[in-house]
């Protein structure tokens, strides 16, 4: 992790001078460079509890001037080397998963008994696992029953369903799963959905017994 | 003067869609331009116009709207699309989004221990002024549900005095056009990150829409 102080007074010196401290572009510093940190600004107060040390608490008696610290964090991969559309899935990855795995749980709370099983849909199949495995760590917090299990369909399905606008073909591979008996009546099946390769976020569904509905 | 441009945080996010591609031909946006403490009324007007351009050339039908009022009212308070626009809507738009623009200055600093060194030293040595803002978007559908809400932040640092402009002038002659920092590169840069940013937000919230609109009724189970 990268610590850029950047309003704190001896930061402010430094800044004036040389700006050595300061994660804008500049004299020293390539756009590449600060585009490649993600940065929040933190009140002294909240920035000296989370980097004690290197931020400074703010005085008792302080003055009547609050100061802020930019404080930025190098991304693990430089922007462009993966595609944009994993890259932003993954970056998201955590927080996309926990909001589908909550919505689920609070929306249907009367299938807290089902087994879940979880399907991703998502073009990149090294994206596809990582979602998947988060998705099921994220219902088994919410104090799920997951399954590793994955639900089949017949050649004749697929080629029927494949050939269908998405809006239909979820809905219809869903009463296919159930009619088939590849999934049970006890089962619940979550499938994580990536619609259109120009976006950036995960559509939700939900199977149960042949039923299928759309979360987010 | 030299002014400088940093996306803090959303700003700079890989965005998978390509703004110059019509990717909103069925779309109907009503795009409302709130002031604050970053825009005054005018200036909310000019983002307005400038965001109708945006997605007028994505193939949207757009409509602008600038300061509070409802925003799903049965038609536009200020249309700016009806002012010579000329733009081709399609004839029947399958969704139709509002979205509202709202900027904010969270903070304003002129290190004062600069404007001390920029005096001394005759302009040589730069005086600062920083700001810092946010970008909020939030977008609906025509019910009034929530799409997407998101935060972008950036800041403005602008440096006086001879010094950091000669010395600019000089180093931007050593850079590759994109890293360039003189005359109004952080207006770009700026505006191309806001506009992606922004473009991407209503693509999501237009497929989100697009897998809502059949929805299950709240409590009754799939």
């Amino acid at each position: 992790m990268s610590l850029f102080i950047d309003s704190d007074a001896p930061a402010q010196f430094e800044a004036a001078l040389f700006n050595l401290n300061d994660p804008a572009p500049g004299a020293l510093r390539r756009k590449g460079w600060s585009n490649n940190l993600e940065c929040e600004r933190l009140d002294a107060r909240t920035g000296s509890r989370r980097y004690p040390g290197e931020i400074r608490a703010p005085a008792s008696r302080g003055g009547d001037v609050e100061s802020y610290t930019v404080v930025c964090e190098e991304r693990l991969l430089r922007p462009g080397l993966r595609d944009p559309v994993d890259d932003a899935l993954l970056s998201e990855l955590e927080p996309m998963t926990t909001a589908l795995a909550e919505t689920s749980a609070s929306r249907y709370p009367e299938l807290g008994a089902s087994t879940w099983l979880v399907e991703v849909f998502v073009a990149n199949p090294q994206v596809a696992t990582k979602v998947s495995f988060a998705t099921k760590n994220a219902l088994m917090e919410s104090g799920l029953q997951v399954s590793d299990r994955t639900p089949t369909l017949g050649v004749g399905d697929l080629e029927v369903i494949t050939r269908m606008q998405p809006e239909d073909a979820y809905p219809t591979a869903c009463v296919r799963w159930f009619a088939t008996g590849s999934l049970g009546p006890n089962d619940a099946l979550l499938a994580v959905i990536s619609l259109d390769p120009r976006e950036t976020i995960l559509h939700g569904g939900l199977c149960v017994a042949g039923r299928w509905a759309w979360l987010q | 003067m030299i002014v400088v441009y940093q996306p803090l945080s959303g700003l700079h996010r890989p965005v998978a869609i390509d703004p110059q591609l019509p990717n909103f031909t069925d779309t109907r946006l009503d795009v409302r331009c709130i002031r604050g403490t970053l825009l005054n009324d005018a200036q909310a007007g000019v983002l307005c116009d400038r965001v109708e351009t945006l997605f007028t050339n994505q193939g949207a039908e757009v409509h602008t709207y600038v300061g509070e009022g409802p925003l799903d009212g049965d038609g536009p308070v200020v249309d700016a699309a009806e002012i010579g626009s000329g733009s081709a809507a399609p004839a029947e738009p399958r969704t139709r989004l509002l979205v509202e623009l709202r900027a904010r200055e969270t903070d304003e600093s002129s290190h004062p221990w600069s404007w001390v060194l920029y005096a001394a030293s005759f302009t040589v040595l730069p005086g600062v002024i920083e700001s810092s803002f946010e970008q909020d978007i939030v977008i609906r559908d025509d019910t009034g549900f929530l799409l997407v809400s998101d935060t972008l932040e950036g800041r403005i640092i602008t440096r006086y005095g001879l010094g950091p402009w000669l010395g600019n002038k000089v180093l931007d002659l050593t850079r590759k056009k994109a890293d360039r920092l003189g005359e109004d590169a952080a207006s770009k840069d700026l505006s191309a990150d806001l506009y992606r940013q922004l473009s991407q937000d209503v693509f999501n919230a237009k497929m989100r829409a697009r897998v809502l609109r059949p929805a299950t009724p709240v409590g009754q189970a799939p």
